[in-house]
């Protein structure tokens, strides 16, 4: 038989029992719309979180601060020390200041981060507002970037953010004295700054400018923490190893985001569990109508035996007729899923408008998911309709086509 | 000599062997079917006809013997193999049409090619072309239950030749049918044997048919009991010489397709015993006289057909005798008219009809026949005997014997003989005028 006389053979029930055909594609399509909201909140809930922390390179850095116990200190040899290491591509230093911020008048505590533009990168910073330094603000002098809650301290409220772009502040750095005294020394810094982004990191009250931009008002001996570059994954922990070794605190960011992604499998599992069982339901369901299909078209079997089909025949008409149901279940289960996922999304994020929070997309459906989704619903079909099929195949036609 | 298309050797089906509901629907079956044969298999409900046509459609595993389709034992391949016979060798039309509901008229038609990988173009080219020859082109894009039972016969019919196969069979092809739709199916199912020189086998229970096979085969209890020639079609099958004559008994086997070889041979030698004319001539009187009773042809034309010699299509009587079955003939049919009117006024509680009328008709048969002239006591008593056989008051014998009776008690008086011949004469008279009724 040619596919497309099988096409139209097995697509008559549309025309001869609309009904029941819609109903079956109909539980069909909740079972599978079931799995694909559920397992859609999980690809969403991921996508919050990793991104927020996965860059490339961030990936393949190690984040390095002194544990400070054994008196190993961040000093700039140690960069360079850090750097002979072959699967070292590249160190970032980050030095730390507290300082006092100043702006319209008003003065707040911050820690001034100087940091060269490979940190950046490394350590994963990004801008909400404006832009991040890149490299060819390697020698900026008159721009920083302030974390949201240094906003906060000014008061600027969070639809004002964007208009901070661009204003001035002034700073005074707080240098602990040499002389081995708890002094500290105030370095003001005679200019104003204009303020070219605002950073993600939360909770924190931080101004980021330029490394040598902060060496012009200050002797840097130790850094805070140094960024290591390293040349690829299988080094990567390699290279952890050697350094927590010589006692230093190794934070890896790639690891983070492993175990983050372990556990958003596992809650992934979970909801394709709940869903998965909606779908077993809605495919036994489908099995009983090819069932009950299967006894109602016997005397058709029959028919169609003695003129000359063969059983292969009976047996592709069956299993077309499943495998069509299943994959327009399928289709269906997508729209409603997808359908549902983005009106609750929406619902949320106009709650979380009106509470002030941030808006999200809590629901994911990647391409790759709903074509599997797709042809998963089809073999689903194919399995439920394979047994009636083969069934059907093997029924003697005379006692078929006396069936009544 | 040619060799036969279908062959089957001690053929035995036996339905839930070893079972205690155990049938044997075939036991033993013989048959040689030659190429363009019509072959109807003939019998009551359960003789194992409808067996024996599956059997050789494919269905039905012998459970013993051979059969061989063109030399094939068709049961040695798997069934997705034998299915090339069902689509290239064998046709097939049902009582029930069995054509499927959903498609249309057309691609029901086209349906076995469509098995066949043809495609669309060929295949209902030549499903419109059948359909135009059964007569049934202009619905071929409705749905058979739009259609008649004749229709969607005519239909599968087309459905059966759309692959051009040698055999078509066919089961019981006109049971739903009206007769007219019936006479249109064999009609066709008759041109495909004589124009397209196929092979047929029909399964059927209808003696009327039996006269389009050129061998009939009755089976009774899963035997075929008698293979029947028909001596009106030039046979295919090769008979040697002396081996097989075709007797009275193949014609009697048509009239009386039920009786056994054994009561076939008393009937041969009871007619002869009781008859001057052959069966041949009997049925050519009966057919006359059912034209002539009917009004179809008048008195001087059914005396002619009586007198036309045999060969010409007539009986092949005398002309006197001719004119007297004519003259019996006609007053027995104005005698039964009398007696319609005469039951017709009954019903009706009319108070203007008299028996006098039928009397005096019986009357004047008995005169003429025995010269008897009745008086008027006997009058009298005839006219109520009369009535009260026609309105069913007394049976044929209370009639016979108080024809018998004297005057005094009732009767007429007449000899033996005479009442005998009255009452003969009365009932066949009763018999035309009494309007058979199934109602009650």
């Amino acid at each position: 038989m040619r596919i497309q006389d099988l096409a139209q053979l097995s697509t008559r029930m549309f025309k001869t029992n609309p009904l029941r055909t819609w109903l079956t594609i109909l539980g069909m399509g909740v079972g599978t719309g079931a799995v694909v909201v559920l397992v859609g909140l999980g690809f969403g809930l991921q996508q919050i979180i990793l991104e927020q922390i996965v860059f490339g390179e961030t990936l393949l850095s190690l984040g390095v601060s002194s544990t400070g116990a054994q008196g190993l200190s961040l000093t700039p040899e140690t960069v360079v020390e850090f750097e002979k290491n072959p699967a070292v591509l590249d160190a970032a230093p980050l030095a730390r200041f507290p300082a006092l911020i100043t702006y319209k008048g008003l003065t707040g505590n911050v820690f001034v981060q100087g940091v060269e533009p490979p940190y950046l990168r490394y350590a994963g910073v990004t801008a909400t507002e404006g832009t991040v330094f890149e490299e060819a603000d390697a020698g900026d002098t008159n721009s920083i970037m302030i974390s949201p809650a240094t906003l906060k301290l000014f008061g600027i409220a969070d639809e004002d953010v964007k208009a901070f772009i661009g204003q001035k502040v002034t700073l005074k750095l707080l240098v602990p004295a040499d002389d081995g005294t708890d002094n500290v020394n105030e370095i003001v810094i005679d200019k104003e700054y204009i303020v070219r982004g605002v950073t993600k990191e939360q909770g924190v009250l931080n101004v980021m400018m330029m490394l040598p931009e902060l060496r012009n008002y200050v002797g840097i001996e130790e850094y805070e923490r140094i960024q290591v570059r390293v040349d690829s994954n299988q080094n990567l922990p390699i290279v952890e190893a050697k350094l927590i070794e010589d006692g230093y605190r190794v934070t890896a960011l790639s690891k983070t985001v492993e175990q983050a992604s372990k556990i958003f499998q596992g809650i992934q599992v979970v909801l394709a569990t709940f869903g998965g069982i909606a779908l077993i339901v809605s495919a036994i369901g489908m099995f009983n109508t090819m069932t009950v299909t299967l006894l109602e078209r016997t005397k058709e079997i029959g028919i169609m035996r003695t003129i000359g089909a063969s059983p292969n025949d009976v047996k592709y008409l069956f299993v077309s007729e499943s495998v069509v149901v299943g994959f327009l279940g399928g289709v269906t289960g997508i729209l409603m899923g997808v359908v549902l996922g983005l009106s609750v999304n929406l619902l949320l994020n106009i709650v979380a408008g009106q509470f002030g929070g941030q808006s999200v997309k809590l629901f994911s459906f990647p391409f790759n998911f709903l074509a599997f989704i797709t042809i998963f619903s089809a073999a689903v079909g194919y399995l439920t309709g394979i047994f009636p099929a083969r069934r059907a195949s093997t029924l003697n036609p005379l006692d078929a086509i006396r069936y009544e | 000599m040619a060799k036969p298309l279908i062959v089957c050797r001690d053929l035995s089906i036996i339905y839930n062997q070893g079972k205690s509901n155990e049938f044997k629907a075939l036991q033993g079956v013989n048959t040689d079917i030659f190429e363009g044969e019509y072959i109807i298999l003939f019998g009551a409900s359960g003789s194992g006809k409808s067996t024996l046509m599956y059997s050789i459609q494919g269905s039905l595993p012998p459970g013993e013997g051979t059969l061989l389709i063109k030399g094939d034992d068709i049961y040695s391949y798997p069934p997705s193999e034998r299915v090339y016979f069902q689509r290239y060798v064998m046709g097939i039309i049902f009582q029930s049409f069995n054509l499927i509901g959903s498609l249309s008229v057309l691609d029901n038609v086209a349906l076995p090619m469509i098995f066949c990988d043809a495609d669309r173009t060929t295949r209902e080219r030549r499903a419109q072309s059948l359909l135009d020859r059964f007569g049934v082109g202009h619905v071929s894009h409705k749905i058979p239950a739009m259609l008649s039972g004749g229709q969607q016969q005519r239909v599968s019919v087309a459905r059966s030749m759309v692959n051009d196969p040698k055999i078509l069979l066919a089961d019981e092809p006109t049971g739903n049918l009206d007769s007219v739709s019936t006479q249109q199916v064999m009609d066709k199912i008759d041109e495909i044997n004589t124009f397209d020189r196929r092979t047929i086998i029909m399964v059927s229970h209808n003696a009327a048919h039996l006269s389009y096979a050129h061998r009939v085969y009755y089976l009774k209890d899963g035997f075929i009991v008698r293979e029947v020639v028909n001596p009106q079609r030039k046979q295919i099958k090769p008979v040697k010489e002396g081996e097989t004559i075709v007797t009275e008994l193949e014609q009697l086997a048509r009239l009386f397709p039920y009786d056994s070889v054994e009561t076939l041979r008393v009937k041969s030698l009871v007619n002869y015993l009781t008859q001057d004319f052959s069966f041949d001539q009997i049925i050519r009187l009966e057919r006359a006289t059912g034209m002539f009773i009917q009004g179809k042809v008048d008195r001087d034309a059914y005396i002619k057909s009586l007198v036309l010699p045999l060969e010409r299509g007539g009986v092949e009587v005398d002309t006197k005798e001719a004119r007297r079955m004519a003259s019996v003939t006609e007053s027995l049919i104005n005698n039964a008219d009398d007696i319609r009117r005469y039951r017709a006024r009954k019903d009706n509680n009319s108070i203007f009809f008299s028996q006098h009328k039928l009397a005096e008709r019986i009357s004047e048969h008995l005169s003429q026949k025995y010269n008897i002239k009745l008086n008027k006591e006997q009058n009298t008593n005839i006219t109520e005997l009369i009535a009260d056989r026609v309105t069913g008051v007394i049976e044929d014998d209370d009639l016979n014997q108080r024809l018998m009776k004297g005057v005094k008690s009732g009767g007429l008086g007449l000899s033996e003989k005479e009442a005998d011949d009255i009452t003969r004469y009365f009932e066949k008279v009763i018999a035309q005028g009494v309007d058979v009724s199934y109602k009650n």
